[in-house]
């Protein structure tokens, strides 16, 4: 079967006019909105960061500058590795690990509650109190950790006014309001994939190990977690990235001495004006999320058709 | 077995008010916190209840110019969204077997890339392309409304083609074949089977998609130009400065979100009322069956009260004024002050007494030479050190004053200079 048929076959399934619509939109939409710009982003990340009059001229050949500003700094340091981005970077990775595992934890229970329980209005309820903070702005939610976890925010006036401490915690330098604030953003995402596969689980396996005697840890070890696995997967997928990728809660609740990978990459594309530096920095982000999840879902045996499920 | 399921049931249910809690009370922290009248938003210590920062809000002109460009840019991309995202679809069903994997690769792709990553390579792309075309600075490739549309179009069609995928996975090809055999078009059966079919997942896809796109701010932070959105303005409000207004929206957008689901809600009960009881909707909703709405719709009754709170509400807004309170609140801030400006005095002659204390010590090696002259000594610092001269004037100033009233100048020269005092106190110790 040679493209032209395939093409002939299209048509003739769709009309012309139809046809024309569908491979239109959807070539727009693959190519120019998505592969194109990533294409022209990892190409942008190689080149010379020049004024715009010399773009396309003489100096503007390929480089891998930008790669080897990350890894090994500016030409002339004191470190022999750019300590900081590097820093930056492992740390960006490591919390977003430390939240998606936050996340899971507090989820799963739930998750398994509700996709067990049949219907009901409670239930219902529950469901709807769950969606509602999705839908409130992200930077609104930030901002809501900010009024809590800041320096005369409502935790710090409550125990100093109960005396368990004497001075206000500085929960923003610690990162305890950016952890809190991340992991709430994307609560949401965690907790509907496991949600949705636990709740087409067999009630009858579960009754058959617990008649079986297997202890409720077991039942969970055994049954569940394998049968959820798609679902929890996906969920600690999308959080993973999302957490990785995060710039408003970051720059929201992070504190000063802490920033965030998209923190530096924002700081290039803005105050730096460096573009192709910035554009190098995020395919890094990219490249390495991409890789960290490939692998992730190779260890589970997990495919990416059951992402977004 | 009994204590057990007891001892379980209270562990779910602590659990349940943990987790909702977490999810709940930072939101109901910040409404609070709009009817506090500190200028910084606060929950504790809780001053006056005003309605100010509403008015505050109702006159920025950065929000309400963000509020606009939100709903253009939200609008734009619910349209291409879900055109993309049907297509997207449909192609789905029927691509080559064997490219399917691919393309559902790329096209799911957008939803895990850095919402950062994609406002760049939309920014860099449309930037090289105008350079390409030499077009100048300031043409349509650089305008914010567009870049940003576009940009979040990109994983937005994405959410939008779930939507659809799912509704499309019920569809019985069977009927579009039916409508060709009877000869329609291609175009009329997509048009009065399809279209129809899918209307409420285009329905749903276009509010997921335009809230996506109004709450978006990774990605618009890179391409919105000259036209901010309303994220972009709060989060610059956030970050460099904030005040209770901010609170005022959050707790608006709230109440609007509360009243949009329970809205969906109740329709979804009477949906399934209708089907149980085999009527058609219209049937269940009508005027004058109304109250019967209420029976077993909790989310019906909870509506009707949140409406006449919100209402009486608005009616003590029109009428209450905070500005007696305030009053009251200065005032007893200005009371505090002074009682604290009054400790910081006293606290100050504490110390200088102290010091005075200390200052036959610090002369301890010339004490057995002059005992005779401590008394005139101290008479003459009686002076330097009196509270209230060092209040006003501090250390510095008292240096000149010393030296021409003491009598011990003769014997001690400048011993006893204040000046001296101060290097000296540090070798003798």
């Amino acid at each position: 079967m040679n493209v032209g048929q395939l093409f002939k076959d299209f048509f003739a399934k769709n009309g012309i006019g139809l046809g024309t619509f569908l491979l239109v939109a959807v070539l727009f939409w693959v190519v120019i909105l998505i592969v194109l710009p990533q294409l022209s982003m990892l190409d942008f990340s190689f080149r010379h960061h020049l004024p715009p009059p010399e773009m396309g001229g003489p100096k503007d050949t390929y480089t891998i500058e930008h790669y080897k500003y990350l890894v090994l700094g500016a030409p002339g340091a004191d470190t022999s590795y750019n300590v900081v981005d590097l820093g930056v970077f492992g740390r960006t990775l490591l919390a977003a690990l430390f939240v998606t595992i936050l996340d899971l934890l507090l989820c799963y229970p739930l998750a398994y509650y509700l996709g067990q329980s049949r219907g009901g209005g409670a239930i219902r309820i529950l469901v709807l109190l769950l969606i509602i903070p999705y839908w409130i702005n992200e930077i609104l939610r930030a901002f809501a950790f900010r009024i809590i976890f800041g320096e005369s925010g409502l935790i710090n006036e409550m125990m100093l006014a109960m005396g368990l401490i004497s001075n206000p915690v500085d929960f923003i330098r610690a990162n305890v309001a950016l952890y809190a604030g991340l992991g709430y953003a994307y609560i949401l995402l965690m907790i509907f994939p496991i949600y949705n596969v636990i709740e087409s689980l067999d009630r009858n396996q579960i009754e058959a190990a617990r008649d079986m005697g297997a202890p409720w840890w077991r039942i969970h070890w055994r049954i569940v977690i394998p049968y959820a696995k798609p679902g929890i997967s996906s969920g600690c997928t999308m959080v993973f990235m999302l957490s990785a990728g995060a710039l408003a809660a970051p720059q929201i609740l992070g504190g000063p001495s802490s920033l965030w990978f998209t923190q530096i990459i924002y700081q290039w594309f803005n105050t730096g004006g460096n573009w192709p530096r910035g554009a190098a920095f995020a395919i890094v982000l990219l490249v390495t999320c991409i890789i960290i999840v490939l692998s992730m879902m190779r260890l589970f045996k997990v495919k990416i058709g059951d992402i977004g499920k | 077995m009994k204590t057990n399921n007891i001892l379980l049931k209270f562990i779910l249910a602590a659990y349940l008010v943990v987790f909702f809690g977490y999810l709940l009370g930072p939101l109901v922290v910040m409404s609070i916190t709009a009817f506090n009248s500190p200028s910084f938003p606060k929950l504790t210590p809780w001053e006056c209840l005003t309605f100010e920062w509403f008015d505050v809000l109702a006159h920025d002109e950065r929000i309400l110019n963000g509020i606009e460009n939100s709903l253009i840019i939200g609008i734009g991309t619910v349209i291409l969204s879900v055109i993309m995202g049907l297509a997207g679809a449909l192609m789905l069903t029927q691509i080559w077997p064997k490219l399917r994997a691919t393309y559902y690769t790329i096209v799911i792709a957008p939803i895990l890339i850095p919402g950062v990553v994609l406002g760049i390579s939309t920014l860099v792309f449309w930037d090289r392309i105008s350079i390409m075309l030499g077009m100048s600075s300031g043409g349509i490739l650089h305008n914010g409304i567009f870049l940003t549309i576009l940009g979040q179009s990109t994983f937005i069609a994405s959410y939008c083609m779930l939507v659809f995928i799912a509704r499309l996975q019920r569809f019985d090809t069977g009927l579009t074949e039916a409508a060709l055999d009877l000869g329609a078009t291609q175009v009329q059966a997509f048009r009065k089977i399809l279209l129809p079919f899918m209307k409420p997942a285009i329905g749903s896809a276009a509010v997921l998609a335009f809230l996506a796109s109004f709450e978006n701010y990774n990605t618009t932070t890179f391409t919105f130009g000259k036209f901010p959105t309303l994220t972009i303005e709060l989060a610059q409000k956030v970050r460099y400065g904030i005040n209770p207004s901010i609170s005022a929206l959050a707790f608006i957008i709230i109440v609007l979100t509360i009243l949009g689901a329970l809205a969906h809600e109740i329709y979804r009960r009477r949906q399934q009322l209708a089907l149980a009881n085999g009527a058609p909707v219209a049937a269940v909703s009508g005027g004058f069956q109304l109250p019967k709405i209420f029976r077993g719709n909790p989310a019906a009754i909870i509506l009707v009260l949140l409406t006449l709170g919100g209402a009486s509400t608005l009616w003590f807004a029109q009428s209450y004024s905070p500005d007696v309170c305030k009053m009251d609140v200065r005032e007893q801030k200005r009371l505090i002050q002074e009682e604290r400006i009054k400790a910081i005095r006293e606290k100050r002659q504490l110390e200088l007494q102290q010091k005075q204390h200390q200052g036959p010590d610090v002369f301890g090696g010339s004490k057995s030479a002059a005992p005779a002259t401590q008394s005139p000594g101290k008479g003459a610092f009686g002076n330097v050190f009196d509270p209230g001269n060092l209040d006003k004037s501090g250390p510095g100033a008292v240096k000149p004053q010393e030296p021409t009233k003491s009598p011990g100048k003769g014997a001690f020269g400048d011993v006893f200079a204040p000046q001296n005092l101060d290097k000296a106190a540090p070798k003798e110790d």
